[in-house]
């Protein structure tokens, strides 16, 4: 998998502009939710007029004249704010679901037009992270964070207009904490940046730690290293303990730090503006004024330097997903071919030809993307419509290369790959991907019901159709004992059927599609006699008047097949029909004698 | 052993070494709010009675200190004395405050690794049928998000909860003491806010769960859009997997939409509350100023102590609910730390391994119910023999192994297994597996090194390279193991190979190993144990018939002097055995030397003439 390429992010402005095309949408919504937090902001630094005027006018007059209009005036503030504040969070909040929504449409989106390299080099739970929670992180900061810091900004420069209206003198005081703050915050930034992501390594490592001692439980009871595993795990949660703590040790001075030198900055002005006051150039009244707002703007400095630091922390994941949307898929349609194809999602099917399947190596060479060693040079092959090639090697021998280049999953470095004697680029992937079926090894269901799954590739299929389908693989029986029938529940990625069944109704719905392709890659995990039966039955039906490929890790599956490919480290080392292969007594000869013996058990079985 | 009766229990077992922290931290936090209180009094003070000259409203003991510095005249004569304490409140309030994150840090930290570290450790001895019942993904969620939410819930609610308590407490003193109708009239408010903000999150709870069940669902259609990404791709249906995944994600967000206007409704509606509170203490106390109770700067304090009461109030609704949430995930976690540890019979044994190994009537079903597997298993095995097991898939070959390493007990009704007279189920099974090696069938590598891998059981573990020239001798009989092990089990050559040799690392983030690879990496790490018994369950299968014959020659060297028990389908691999037991539907078909066995021309002969036809068939061809 590849590591994060995190090292060296330098990201303008916390990587916020990049998501200013997210944002555009929505900008009315924004501009109204900041206008109005501003409103609220005004209004709370109005409050403290409201206890001057009392001061003034009933404290200092000793009357309480006027305390009726002081009062509705008062409430009917409060009720306006109310007003205020709920259409901007209101607002806030549609546009924080808003831009979750629409990153979560992109990335997906993107992610189906990415080709197999990116699949390749990146896990499934890196990429789904990207998609599921790196969106919500950008969405609560593009809005709750960013409205925290408008109101929290426009609050203290509101009361700092006030205060400058007050006294300018007193105020240039204050002001000398802005660039102070702003070279702490560049400082701490750099560390805030370093710790956080370790501790993002750490816990993934920590992740992993909890999977394989689960996973590989049996493994550690054999072995009995039980207090080793142990030991090394609260290596990891000790190294964590310590790298959270040294980034809760900067946090908490960034803030103390402020909070400090704010006070400072407050005792400044309490000296000075007491030395004006006795200098009789300044009233009381204004002094204790000047000071109530001074204080009212220790809170609303805290959250602004708590928010600059959330905004440190998600800047990662705006890289990342960035990173994600900017990927450029290495197999791509050229721009004729989708003009007279379509794209992914706008297909022409007008346009397309009907597909026959004679599949053509032409002198191809092949390196993976992200590899340097060539798997295929000038490998050249003919496979008419109808033949079926088999491939077969060890686990991890690259079986699945030639399958990746069949289906378009990835490019040939060199060389053609032909599709009815033209080449695969000059259609489009779709077009040729519509024809194909594929039934992997672990067989991959969706959560929804069985008639949703066997429709996958044929969206239109009658019941009929289907049960039709499920009696070709002898699936009928699977079928019966699931209580609601087509409408039964297959469970999140089909866990509620065993391995073998989840196998059965692959096949039927790659025999529901009618691909003129198929792929097949076959099981290794052991199954029951009697499903593998029904399985070899299955396979024999579907391949039937298909062009097919077979990974096949089961040899006595594909004695039959028209040719094997036999693959080592990569490479295809020996190619013939089963009888040829077998006189040649080479690798593939070694295999079958290696795996007869296990199917001597199952002759005798059959006796 | 422990068991967690509450909730509660278990918390405080998970908190132990972590409370003097959260105790320090809440302590500070109240230094913080004290402090941050202190601050406008200070101030109040100085403009009303040393800038201004009204008769100081102190209490007693701050008044003969200010007598002792030479009252009132003294301090407005150094004007920037008031200024360096409050700029002194001020430094100790911020060192406070970093007193209280850091200590808080420190306590949460500690408490999430001993969390991680109990769960881990608790799960590490718990027994394989448990591992095997629950899913792993539903265990790992438990150890990663449920521990998050339970750590925030202390170290954010919990602090958060006593530190609102100390400051509202504080906060009426003070107020109290400048003046005790205000303080009751701003009290009375608490309690409405506080019903209203519980009664409105009792509410919206239920909501909440649903949208979490919604996310769910949106989860996972991403989820099997990813893994199935090649279905997805060759059935050309990547426009259907974005309608499907964009009517969830709409209607996901829709149902948020909702939830956010009553949550939008709620805090404008509490904003109401709160700010009749402020308008209630401004008036009253204007009106006790007119009349003469109160001095002005007094009424300043009085506000600005209100004003600190708002937000702590507001959010101890919002706290309550929260437990309910950290209620849940504490209950899951009681779930594995209440599942029971593997068993070991009390007064353990612990006796020398070795001597006749003993099947005495063995039968054994695994739980989940289905048919037996194992049916009056009987057999005896001499110390130092080499003995063959065969068997096709399903004849319960496996589970006589797995009951032999305890890694399902055999019940006492089912018959026993005994070790030179040893039962088997008096030992500790820790000794009992530290004596017994086996590969097993589907071996797993780690994600650690390859000399990490094979040297994993050995009694000291690898030496960390930057101790230093006294441990370079003990790393090199340590890699002189390691390769000897390797060489036996023929991997050596294929490990050298690798451009980090010993050093590459394997596994989830590492190389992939081919099958045949992996068995020999795995026979390795067995050989290194040199255990008086040793199992190879099916171990060659996937290795070439040249290299298996390699292997064997070099083993039969190696394992002179132990019992080795070689389980098969393949007859070639275990011809040579002293003894061959014929497992057929978990029953013993026959047993016998080879010879003997082909002379019954029972099971055995068919399977042998089967592969060995095999073989002659496929010669002919």
């Amino acid at each position: 998998m590849k590591q994060e390429e995190e090292k060296n992010i330098h990201l303008k402005f916390f990587g916020i502009p990049r998501l200013i095309p997210y944002v555009r949408p929505y900008r009315r919504m924004i501009i109204w939710m900041i206008l109005l937090g501003g409103a609220s902001s005004a209004i709370d630094a109005l409050y403290p007029l409201f206890t001057r005027y009392a001061l003034d006018n009933f404290v200092g007059k000793m009357s309480t004249d006027g305390m009726g209009i002081f009062v509705a005036a008062y409430i009917a503030l409060i009720l306006f704010q109310a007003v205020i504040n709920f259409k901007s969070t209101y607002d806030c909040g549609k546009v924080e679901l808003y831009l979750n929504r629409d990153l979560r449409n992109t990335a997906f989106n993107h992610l189906q037009t990415l080709s197999f390299s990116y699949y390749n080099q990146n896990s499934v739970g890196y990429i789904h992270s990207r998609v599921m929670s790196d969106t919500g992180l950008i969405g609560e900061l593009m809005s709750w964070r960013m409205m925290n810091f408008v109101w929290n900004g426009s609050f203290i420069a509101g009361i700092l207009v006030v205060m400058l209206i007050i006294n300018p003198r007193l105020t240039a005081y204050i002001l000398i904490l802005v660039p102070i703050a702003i070279v702490l915050l560049t400082w701490f930034q750099k560390k805030l940046l370093f710790y956080n992501r370790k501790i993002r390594e750490l816990n993934s490592r920590i992740t992993g730690n909890f999977n394989e001692g689960i996973t590989g439980a049996k493994t550690i009871k054999v072995l009995s290293v039980e207090p080793r595993v142990i030991d090394d795990f609260q290596k990891d949660t000790r190294e964590m303990r310590h790298t959270s703590i040294r980034e809760a040790h900067f946090s908490a001075l960034f803030i103390s730090t402020v909070t400090m030198l704010s006070s400072i900055v407050l005792a400044l002005v309490l000296w000075k503006g007491g030395k004006l006051t006795q200098e009789r150039l300044m009233g009381l009244g204004t002094l204790s004024v000047f000071m109530s707002y001074a204080l009212e703007m220790l809170d609303p400095i805290q959250n602004i330097i708590e928010t600059l630091s959330a905004f440190v922390a998600i800047q990662v994941n705006i890289e990342r997903l960035t990173r994600l949307l900017g990927e450029k898929s290495d197999v791509a349609d050229s721009p004729e071919v989708i003009e007279k194809y379509g794209d992914t999602f706008h297909p022409k099917k007008e346009n397309w030809e009907e597909l026959t399947g004679d599949i053509e190596f032409k002198d191809v060479s092949f390196h993976y993307p992200d590899g340097t060693d060539y798997v295929l040079s000038h490998f050249n092959l003919k496979v008419p419509h109808g033949q079926n090639v088999a491939i077969v090697g060890e686990t991890g021998a690259g079986k699945s290369t030639l399958v990746n280049l069949v289906c378009r999953f990835f490019e040939p470095t060199d060389g053609q790959i032909l599709i009815d004697g033209r080449d695969a680029r000059e259609r489009s992937q779709l077009w040729l991907h519509s024809s194909i079926g594929y039934v992997l090894q672990t067989p991959h269901l969706f959560s929804g019901t069985v008639r949703d799954n066997l429709r996958y590739g044929k969206p239109d299929a009658t019941d009929e159709e289907i049960l039709e389908a499920l009696r070709l693989v002898s699936a009928e029986e699977v079928l019966k004992k699931m209580d609601k029938g087509l409408d039964s529940d297959v469970g999140e990625g089909g866990d509620l059927l065993s391995t073998g069944e989840k196998q059965l109704f692959s096949f039927a719905r790659a025999i529901l599609a009618d691909p003129k392709i198929l792929i097949l890659d076959e099981a290794t995990s052991s199954i029951d006699t009697v499903t593998e039966k029904a399985i070899q039955n299955a396979i024999q039906v579907v391949i039937k008047g298909r062009t097919s490929f077979v990974i096949a890790h089961r040899l006595s599956t594909i004695v039959d097949a028209d040719v094997i490919l036999v693959v080592k480290e990569g490479r295809i080392i020996e190619q013939g029909t089963h009888k040829e292969l077998m006189r040649q007594k080479g690798y593939y000869y070694n295999l079958y004698m290696r795996q007869y013996e296990e199917l001597s058990w199952n002759k005798l079985a059959e006796e | 052993m422990q068991k967690y009766d509450t909730k509660i229990q278990l918390i405080f077992h998970f908190l132990k070494g972590a409370k003097r922290f959260f105790v320090m931290s809440a302590l500070c936090a109240a230094m913080v709010s004290l402090l941050d209180m202190l601050s406008p009094r200070i101030i109040s003070f100085t403009v009303d009675c040393v800038i201004g000259s009204d008769e100081p409203a102190v209490p007693g003991a701050v008044r003969r200190f200010l007598d002792m510095a030479g009252g009132i005249p003294a301090l407005r004569a150094q004007p920037l004395l008031i200024a360096a304490a409050v700029a002194f409140v001020g430094a100790l309030a911020a060192l406070f405050r970093y007193l209280f994150r850091s200590c808080n840090a420190r306590g949460a930290e500690r408490f999430v690794e001993r969390m991680r570290n109990e769960l881990f450790g608790h799960i590490m001895y718990l027994p394989y049928t448990w591992l095997s019942e629950n899913s792993t993904g539903d265990i790992i969620q438990r150890c990663t998000s449920d521990v998050q939410t339970i750590k925030r819930f202390i170290s954010e609610q919990m602090t958060s909860l006593v530190r609102t308590f100390i400051l509202i407490i504080m906060a009426l003193t003070f107020m109290a003491r400048i003046n005790g109708h205000v303080m009751l009239v701003s009290f009375a408010f608490i309690p409405i806010i506080v019903a209203y903000s519980l009664f409105f999150h009792n509410k919206i709870g239920s909501a909440f769960e649903k949208a979490d069940i919604e996310e769910g669902k949106l989860s996972t259609i991403a989820q099997e859009n990813l893994t199935g990404v090649r279905v997805v791709r060759a059935f050309g249906r990547e426009t259907y997997e974005r309608e499907r995944f964009e009517t969830q994600n709409t209607g996901y967000t829709y149902f948020w939409i909702r939830l956010i206007k009553l949550m939008s409704a709620y805090w404008s509606s509490g904003d109401i509350l709160t700010g009749s509170q402020t308008l209630a203490v401004v008036c009253l106390g204007a009106y006790l100023c007119v009349n003469g109770k109160l001095s002005a700067g007094n009424y300043i304090a009085l506000i600005s102590y209100n004003g600190m009461l708002m937000w702590p109030v507001r959010t101890l609704g919002r706290v309550i609910s929260e437990m309910s949430k950290a209620g849940i995930s504490i209950e899951r976690l009681r779930y594995i730390m209440n599942s029971e540890k593997e068993k070991n019979p009390e007064n353990a044994v612990t006796p020398r391994i070795q001597g006749d190994l003993v099947f005495d009537h063995v039968s054994f079903t695994y739980e989940n119910g289905s048919a037996e597997v194992l049916h009056d298993v009987n057999f005896t095995i001499r110390e130092g023999q080499t003995v063959g097991i065969l068997g096709g898939t399903g004849s319960g070959k496996s589970t006589l192994m797995y009951l032999l390493l305890r890694l399902y007990e055999l019940p006492p009704e089912n018959g026993k297994i005994t070790i030179g007279g040893y039962n088997i189920a008096d030992m500790e099974a820790s000794h009992l597996r530290r004596n017994i090696g086996m590969v097993l069938q589907e071996p797993f590598l780690f994600s650690r090194t390859l000399s990490d891998n094979i040297g994993f059981a050995l009694q000291n573990r690898l030496p960390e390279a930057d101790k230093g020239a006294h441990s370079k001798s003990s790393l090199n009989v340590h890699m002189e193991k390691i390769r000897q092990a390797a060489r036996i089990a023929s991997i050596d050559d294929v490990i050298e190979s690798f451009s980090e040799g010993y050093d590459t690392f394997v596994g989830e983030r590492g190389m992939t190993l081919s099958g045949g690879q992996k068995q020999r990496a795995a026979i390795a790490q067995m050989l290194i144990r040199n255990t008086p018994f040793m199992i190879f369950d099916d171990s060659l299968s996937a290795v070439d018939a040249e290299t298996d014959h390699k292997i064997r020659t070099a083993l039969k060297e190696f394992l002179s002097s132990s019992t080795v028990l070689l389980i098969s389908h393949r007859i070639t691999t275990l011809m040579n055995a002293d003894q061959i037991i014929v497992l057929e539907g978990g029953r013993i078909a026959e047993s016998g030397t080879h010879q003997e066995l082909l002379a019954k021309n029972g099971l055995y002969k068919k399977i042998f003439d089967l592969q060995a036809a095999g073989a002659e068939e496929i010669h002919a061809s």
